[in-house]
């Protein structure tokens, strides 16, 4: 009779033996598989860092752009809001310290909708060692300023003379809207880049305030004669302090030296009177 | 099932050489029927080939049976190698001659022309390629003379092919090649050997699937088939003596057994 139990041991040596095969060919298919497939993985992770990282230094310059073109946009949302919160009839000079307490409250009411401004408060702390000056000072030197652009064209300082009285009554809505003038004021006093005092200009036309509209305006065209936008701003504070003859000469001169199609519009406007 | 039955049936597939076991399969019926007819033929000699264990003894020994009632055959199923031996033997039962001493063949063709007969006598020679190269060159002008009708079996082997020689490819007249069986072959084969046993219940646990098994370790080869299915049912002996029988199932022949079959007889080298 078959010993039965030696043939079932030789039988499961036997079936050992013949899935060994089997079973390294199979560990073997999926670790190649696994290996191929992190590969290429791998490969297609470098593949797309690259053009990420490609794309990183455009976006970076155009965020540096942003920095500069997108502050007056922030401070007209902002003023957009402002007009709808509190109305203040203060000065900004009377009382620095108030400015910069209350700001923070209305801050926090529209935290929601206001985009920030804190760029321009770090900014401001990297210029603080240099200008230690109280707000109050930093007016006077706007006032310098006037001065020296009145010596330049006497005709244009006795107007802001005439309008003295007006730019003491005229008051900004927002307290830390002229905050942020006065710190761009203070980078412009420190850098003379005329697109800042473009901006404090158009700032200033926004709020109201059309004298100070006008001198920054004018600071400007005298850092540099050919901005559109300056000019454009220089002849609407005019028409606002009833300039309108000169506000005309001055935009005829302008278009002249320029050719300047939205200074002939606005030309248009003054000139039929729908720009008033 | 009692144990009797896996005995019956191991007995089945005893590998002896009986025509009584001869199963009809439809391929070999058709080689079997142009044998038969090739005989009633005017030819001198006639070659039955094929790979070992593809039945070709078998052939020869159902031939024996069927032809031996209606005319003179003689079937030599072991090679007479001797020379003297071989004319002896062959003066002896055809021509009833006894001769003493030793017996070349001129002296047999003597006794060849001597001797009239009413019929030509057909002698079956079985492992021929045992036979050396001056006795097959006798053989055939034996042969030549028409006076003794020759039936033959080779082994081809891939080392081997006996056919090419000279002497089988000139004189031979008829060559009949016989070969391993098919699934289908196969699967009536073992079904027709145990039933013709009466092991109907053996005969059903060969599935298809069981069958293809064989079929791949034996790849068709009888005698291969049935010392792996002798060895099967001597396992499923065991196992029934031991009580073990519902440990492996009765229904069909699983893969394990067929493989331990294997194993045992040295068709899977484990």
């Amino acid at each position: 009779m078959l010993n039965t139990r030696d043939l079932e041991k030789r039988w499961l040596r036997y079936k050992i033996k013949f899935y060994i095969p089997h079973f390294t060919i199979f560990i073997s298919v999926i670790v190649i598989s696994v290996v191929i497939l992190t590969f290429f993985n791998s490969d297609k992770k470098e593949t797309k860092e690259l053009p990420q990282k490609v794309n990183k230094i455009p976006i970076e310059t155009q965020t540096d752009k942003e920095v500069t073109i997108k502050t007056p946009k922030v401070a007209l949302i902002k003023e957009s809001i402002e007009v709808k919160t509190i109305d203040y009839k203060e000065t900004p000079v009377a009382s620095p310290k108030i400015q910069e307490k209350e700001p923070s409250n209305t801050e926090d009411n529209s935290l929601k909708l206001a985009p920030s401004l804190d760029f321009m408060k770090s900014m401001q702390h990297s210029t603080l060692p240099y200008y230690n000056e109280e707000p109050a000072i930093a007016h006077e030197k706007v006032s310098v300023i006037v001065e020296e652009v009145q010596e330049l064209e006497p005709v244009e300082v006795i107007q802001a003379e005439v309008f003295k009285d007006e730019i003491k009554q005229i008051s900004i809505k927002r307290r830390d809207s002229s905050n942020d003038i006065r710190d761009i004021i203070k980078r412009f006093k420190k850098n003379n880049n005329p697109a800042l005092s473009l901006f404090v200009a158009k700032k200033y036309y926004e709020l109201g305030e059309y004298h100070k509209a006008y001198n920054y305006a004018l600071i400007t065209n005298q850092i540099d004669r050919d901005i559109d936008a300056s000019w454009i701003i220089f002849a609407k504070s005019l028409v606002k302090l009833n300039q309108k003859t000169m506000a005309i000469e001055t935009l005829k001169q302008h278009i002249d030296n320029s050719h300047s199609s939205s200074a002939k519009i606005l030309l248009d406007e003054i000139v039929s009177g729908k720009f008033k | 099932m009692s144990s009797s039955i896996y005995v019956n049936s191991k007995n089945v597939f005893l590998d002896t050489v009986n025509s009584k076991d001869y199963v009809q399969l439809d391929r070999v019926s058709t080689i079997y029927q142009a044998l038969k007819d090739s005989i009633k033929k005017p030819l001198k000699m006639i070659l039955l080939y094929g790979k070992p264990g593809t039945g070709k003894s078998m052939f020869l020994s159902k031939l024996y049976n069927d032809l031996s009632s209606s005319q003179e055959v003689h079937i030599y199923k072991t090679p007479i190698l001797d020379e003297s031996e071989f004319y002896k033997t062959l003066a002896q039962d055809i021509f009833t001659t006894k001769y003493n001493g030793e017996l070349n063949f001129t002296q047999f063709m003597k006794i060849v022309d001597s001797v009239s007969l009413d019929s030509i006598p057909v002698v079956l020679l079985d492992e021929a390629q045992l036979y050396s190269d001056v006795l097959m060159e006798k053989i055939r002008l034996l042969s030549d003379t028409r006076t003794i009708k020759f039936v033959i079996t080779l082994h081809k082997t891939e080392e081997e092919d006996l056919i090419a020689k000279e002497h089988f490819q000139t004189r031979i007249w008829e060559s009949i090649e016989l070969e391993n069986a098919s699934t289908t072959e196969l699967k009536i084969y073992i079904q027709k050997k145990l039933m013709k046993a009466n092991c109907f219940d053996t005969a059903n646990m060969f599935t298809n699937k069981s069958v293809h098994k064989i079929f791949k370790l034996t790849n068709g080869n009888y005698r291969d088939t049935n010392k792996l299915l002798y060895t099967l049912f001597d396992i499923y002996t065991a196992y029934d003596e031991n009580h073990q029988l519902s440990s492996i199932g009765t229904t069909h022949v699983p893969d394990k057994l067929i493989e331990m079959s294997a194993i045992h007889t040295g068709l899977i080298n484990a």
